[in-house]
Formats: structure tokens, C-alpha cells, sequence
């Protein structure tokens, strides 16, 4: 029957074509979508690698300010950590959990090189963001003055680079010239949030007079708006004119959630709705299909086809084509996980084109299912004798 | 072989009813070639419809080679048409997207049988009929008696014992016509029961015995 249901629709490609090239291009907006879906939601999936709850942002604009700003910036520390409310401070470069900057670079090691996300920040980083270690230390304030500036890497940048080998105490080169040590390996660092991928990371220790404008302050759980009044109020009074600001990581997050989930849900209903076209056009050449069909339907009664048997040659017929429509966009699928576009798991390519193709099945088996389920009651002496 | 008893077949609208076959008591015996005859819209392919498990009576029995098919299911009703009757109609019903052979195999495709018997039994059914050259053509590039011939192979690829024909001649030339009814006279001789819808006397004449119908009655 399948061999039957094959030749019946071959033969007749020609009147099928559009409803192939239908198929087929909703098969690809579908699994684009889909690519998408399950690249968010396998990184989704993954930790962070660190805690953002309580946890403040401050930033500190010195606005027209050059003078001793590394002196104030320790004094301000100083006054920050002294708070009972405060349980770590740390300063950090502009790129902090959540927001939208992003400082990249190059590394190597024996002539592997990797890309990857660096943040410059002190040696209470981990600490404020409880972020655990796997191997080694985090940086301290004595490494400072080493021969090699020390770093930390994270987990995926180890596998990059150092593949079986241990990476403490290895040194490895910024662009070729500025040489690291590595003194700690930490597991995921997902600065961006959870729908980030788990990008290679570096973190490289701050000097002591260099000025970043960043300080992240864990605070006391439950610890209110009164104290962040107090603490810009007390830093105002340090500084002059400074610009001062607080914001929450919980806060941030729920921001970065919203840039990445909206524009996928913007898809997904586009895609819908694209779907829903579709299907309804689905619905309604095969409705034509059948009626113009009556005298075939009524031949195959004749023939010893029980109404089963007429329900499943229209649903076999739709599967039929919606199979040749999809071995055509399986050939551009495909071309994703081997090629690995966009540097992605192959696994994400290979679960969209699997979803996708169930619900091409489905789609096509709902739309059909009515039209074949009538085509199966009809009447074989009336078919039979209808022109 | 097909017996029928009291059978009455009414068609109701919900303003107007219709007689369509009044008391109708016939037995066409195994081996037989009945023909029958009458005027337009007397009841002779309603008729056949019923006495090939297409339609229902309103009222009656039948029996199809001694089995009570009243209250068949659909499932016992196809099988029973599948592998006892053959149909022959008078405008072909072939599958113009299909060839020659594959839409000769399609009583096959509704038992169990492999591709190889399909193919090797829609072959000797080509072949009785004279049309073994022309397998992989279409229905489109047949004339009209080599398309009745082709319905002709579809109707006995499944070897039945009964077969139903429906003014086979009707749409052919006289050529063509006698061409049709002498390969039905052939597989009467080969054993077929066969009853015929004919508007032809001279077709009819041809045959066993002629039934006449008018206006749902049997006259003759």
C-alpha cells in the first residue's frame, strides 16, 4: 500500500508542488524557531555558576573627576565593607553580571588559540558572587605584585585549551604578547544570565590603582531601600559631584530574561500564526482534494476498501507528501549540525529538526484526519455516480 | 449465487420519497449471464448497486452465494466485495494518475498479497483481455475500448465469482461494444456468474436471460 500511496502522489508531483514547497518552507521556519527554542533553552538548562541575589550594583560616575581617583576608590571601599549590612564588596570592570557590555579577547597556549569573554575585577570577586572554584585559588591581593599577572579561567575555556592537561600554573598569552598565570579554574561563569551560552571566560586581577567604576556589594538578606539611601547619601558626601547609582542583579536579570525571551516569543507567534496559514490551507485543498476524488473513493469502496481503509489513503497520501517535502528540507537541515553554523551543538540541530518534523506530522495528520474521515463516510453508489 | 428477496429501496428526502425498487425477487444461479434491461431511471443501477453490497435495501434480503449479508458490518461487506464481486462501470473509473497495471492491482491492494503476486496476477489479467503491450501506459493515452478493457482486467484480477457490469458497453462504439461483451461471454465460459445493466437489445439477447425492470418493478 505504501508503494501504491508513493507512486499515486510521484505521479503526481506536478499538482503537488506547491503543497510540497508549503510544507517544506514551513518545515524550515519551523526548525529555525525551534534552533532557536532549544539553543535558549538547553543554555536555560545550565547554571549561571553564581549567586545574583542580593547583590547590588554600584556605579560610580567621577563625572569631570580625575584627581586621585584610585585614592577615593579605596576609601570608598573601605567605607563600604564597614557597613554591618554589607557582607562583600568587590570592584569590577563595566561588563557585571547581567549587563549589556562585553569585553572579548584572544588567548593562547601552544599555539591553541580561543576567544573569549574577560572581566577585570579583585580578589573579592568570587566571594561577593559566591562563585566556586574547581581547581586552584582565586587570585589575592599579594599575587599582584608576581612576575605574571594571575588568572582565573572557567571550565569551558579549560577544555579549549588545555584539553587533558592541568591548567594551574600555566602561563598563557592575551594577543600573542601579555603573558598569564592561571591560578584557579572556576565552573561556569554566565555573566549574561541564563539563556547565555557557556562562553570561554578569563578573570584577570585589577591593579590597585586602577580606577574601575563598578562595585558589587552583597548585602544582608532583607537588608531595604533605607540602607541603599544611606550608603549613596554617605558616598555622596566622599566625593564631589560624583554620579552615583544603585541597581539590583535580581533586578538586571529579570531585564536580561525579557531581551532574550521576547524576541523569541515574537517568533514563535509569527511562526503560529504562519503555521495556522498553513494548516488551514491544508484543511481546504484537501476538502477540494476529496470532493473532486468522489468517483475514486467510490471505485475503491467497489474495489473492497472498508471506510478505514479510505480514512488511511487520504491520511497516507498527506504523509506522503509532507515526506517528500521534508527529505527536501532535511537536505538543507542537515547542512546546520555538519557544517556547525553559528558554532552551535549539533544536538540543538538535530532536536529542532526532529521536532520539527513530529510536528509537520502532526499538523498535517489534524488537518487531514476531517477531511479523510469524510471522504471514508461517503456514500460508494453515490460517489460512483457522481460526474 | 445472488438471491433476492422482497427487496424494496426507497430514497427519502424530507419532502419527497421515492420508490426506487418495488418487491424485487430474483436468484441468478452460478454460471449465469443475466442481463437487465429497462428505461431510464426504472431502478436497474440501483439495483446492481445493492446486489453488489454497494447500497442497502430498505426492505428485503439478499444473499450472496448462500450467505445473508442483512447484517454484514462494513468490514464483512468489503471483504465479501473484494473477493466475490468484480465491478465493471459504464464510464471506466480508471485512476488517471495510475498506469495501466497499478490501477488494475488496486483490488489487490485491499487483501493480502505481495507486491510480486499483485504484479504477476495484474499481468494474466492484462493478458486475458489483450492489453498485456500497453502495462505501463496511462488511461489518458488508451481509447475508450481499451479503457473498458483495462476496467475489465480490474474486475477479474481478483478472480471473483460474480461479476457486476454497469452498461460496459455504453460509452463505445458498436465495434468496441461487441469487442467488450464477447470477452465478458468468455469469462462467462470460464466460470464467472456475471449480471449486466444494458440498454442494448442486441446485447442483452446475447446473454442467459434478460430481467426487465420499469419503475422499480420487475416485468419481466
Amino acid at each position: 500500500m505504501l508503494r501504491h500511496l508513493f507512486k499515486l502522489i510521484w505521479n503526481k508531483k506536478g499538482a503537488h508542488s506547491l503543497l510540497i514547497i508549503e510544507i517544506w518552507a514551513s518545515f524550515m521556519v519551523l526548525f529555525g524557531v525551534l534552533s532557536l527554542i532549544a539553543y535558549n533553552l538547553n543554555n536555560y538548562l545550565e547554571p549561571i555558576g553564581f549567586e545574583y541575589k542580593d547583590v547590588w550594583v554600584l556605579d560610580l560616575s567621577t563625572n569631570q573627576d580625575t584627581v586621585n581617583l584610585p585614592e577615593k576608590s579605596q576609601r570608598i571601599m573601605q567605607r563600604i565593607i564597614s557597613y554591618p549590612e554589607v557582607l562583600s564588596a568587590t570592584r569590577t570592570s563595566g561588563n557585571t553580571p547581567f549587563s549589556a557590555n562585553q569585553m572579548s579577547n584572544s588567548s593562547s597556549y601552544n599555539k591553541v588559540s580561543v576567544s573569549h569573554d574577560f572581566y577585570v575585577t579583585d580578589e573579592d570577586f568570587s566571594k561577593t558572587l559566591d562563585l566556586p572554584l574547581r581547581k586552584g585559588r582565586w587570585y589575592e591581593e599579594s599575587d599582584i605584585s608576581a612576575k605574571f599577572i594571575p588568572i582565573v579561567i572557567n571550565k569551558k575555556m579549560e577544555d579549549k585549551l588545555f584539553a587533558n592537561e592541568n591548567p594551574l600554573g600555566k602561563l598563557i598569552k592575551e594577543n600573542d604578547t601579555l603573558s598569564y598565570k592561571i591560578v584557579g579554574v572556576v565552573d561556569k561563569y554566565k555573566a549574561k544570565g541564563e539563556f547565555m551560552a557557556d562562553n570561554p571566560a578569563l578573570f584577570k586581577m585589577i591593579k590597585k590603582e586602577d580606577w574601575d567604576r563598578n562595585v558589587l556589594i552583597k548585602v544582608k538578606p532583607g537588608t531595604d531601600a533605607n540602607f541603599e539611601a544611606r550608603l549613596v547619601k554617605d558616598i555622596a558626601a566622599m566625593t564631589d559631584q560624583w554620579g552615583i547609582e544603585v541597581s539590583y542583579l535580581t533586578e538586571s536579570r529579570k531585564n536580561r530574561q525579557n531581551l532574550t525571551v521576547i524576541p523569541v516569543v515574537i517568533f514563535l507567534v509569527i511562526c503560529g500564526f504562519l503555521l495556522t496559514n498553513v494548516a488551514l490551507g491544508l484543511f481546504g485543498i484537501l476538502n477540494l482534494n476529496i470532493a473532486k476524488r468522489k468517483n475514486e473513493i467510490g471505485l475503491r469502496r467497489a474495489m473492497g476498501a472498508t471506510e478505514g481503509n479510505v480514512t488511511k489513503q487520504f491520511l497516507g497520501e498527506i504523509w506522503v507528501l509532507a515526506t517528500f517535502s521534508l527529505i527536501i528540507g532535511l537536505v538543507f537541515a542537515i547542512q546546520f549540525p555538519l557544517m556547525h553554523v553559528f558554532d552551535l551543538n549539533s544536538e540543538i540541530y538535530i532536536t529542532a529538526i526532529l521536532v520539527s518534523i513530529a510536528v509537520i506530522y502532526i499538523i498535517v495528520t489534524l488537518c487531514a484526519w476531517l477531511p479523510s474521515r469524510q471522504a471514508s463516510l461517503i456514500h460508494p453508489a453515490l460517489a460512483l455516480h457522481e460526474d | 449465487m445472488i438471491r433476492l428477496q422482497n427487496v424494496e429501496k426507497v430514497y427519502r428526502t424530507s419532502t419527497i420519497e421515492t420508490l426506487a425498487l418495488n418487491n424485487i425477487n430474483l436468484n441468478v444461479k452460478k454460471g449465469e449471464f443475466v442481463s437487465i434491461m429497462g428505461p431510464s431511471g426504472c431502478g436497474k443501477s440501483t439495483l446492481l448497486n445493492i446486489m453488489g453490497l454497494l447500497d442497502e435495501p430498505s426492505k428485503g434480503h439478499i444473499e450472496i452465494d448462500g450467505s445473508k449479508v442483512d447484517r454484514y458490518e462494513d468490514k464483512e461487506l468489503a471483504q465479501l466485495r473484494n473477493k466475490k464481486l468484480g465491478f465493471i462501470f459504464q464510464s471506466f473509473h480508471l485512476i488517471n494518475d495510475l498506469s495501466v497495471i497499478d490501477n488494475v492491482e488496486i483490488p489487490l491492494l485491499y487483501r493480502s498479497s505481495s507486491a510480486r503476486q499483485r504484479r504477476e496476477l495484474a499481468q494474466e489479467a492484462l493478458e486475458k483481455v489483450g492489453l498485456s503491450n500497453r502495462m505501463k501506459h496511462f488511461p489518458k493515452q488508451l481509447s475508450g475500448g481499451q479503457k473498458q478493457r483495462v476496467a475489465i482486467a480490474r474486475a477479474i484480477v481478483g478472480k471473483p465469482e460474480i461479476i457486476l457490469a454497469d452498461e460496459p458497453t455504453g460509452n463505445l462504439d458498436s465495434a468496441m461494444g461487441n469487442e467488450i461483451l464477447s470477452i465478458l461471454q468468455k469469462l462467462n465460459e470460464d466460470g464467472a456468474t456475471i449480471v449486466m445493466v444494458t440498454h442494448d437489445d442486441a446485447m442483452a439477447r446475447r446473454t442467459h436471460r434478460l430481467i426487465r425492470l420499469f419503475d422499480g418493478t420487475q416485468v419481466l
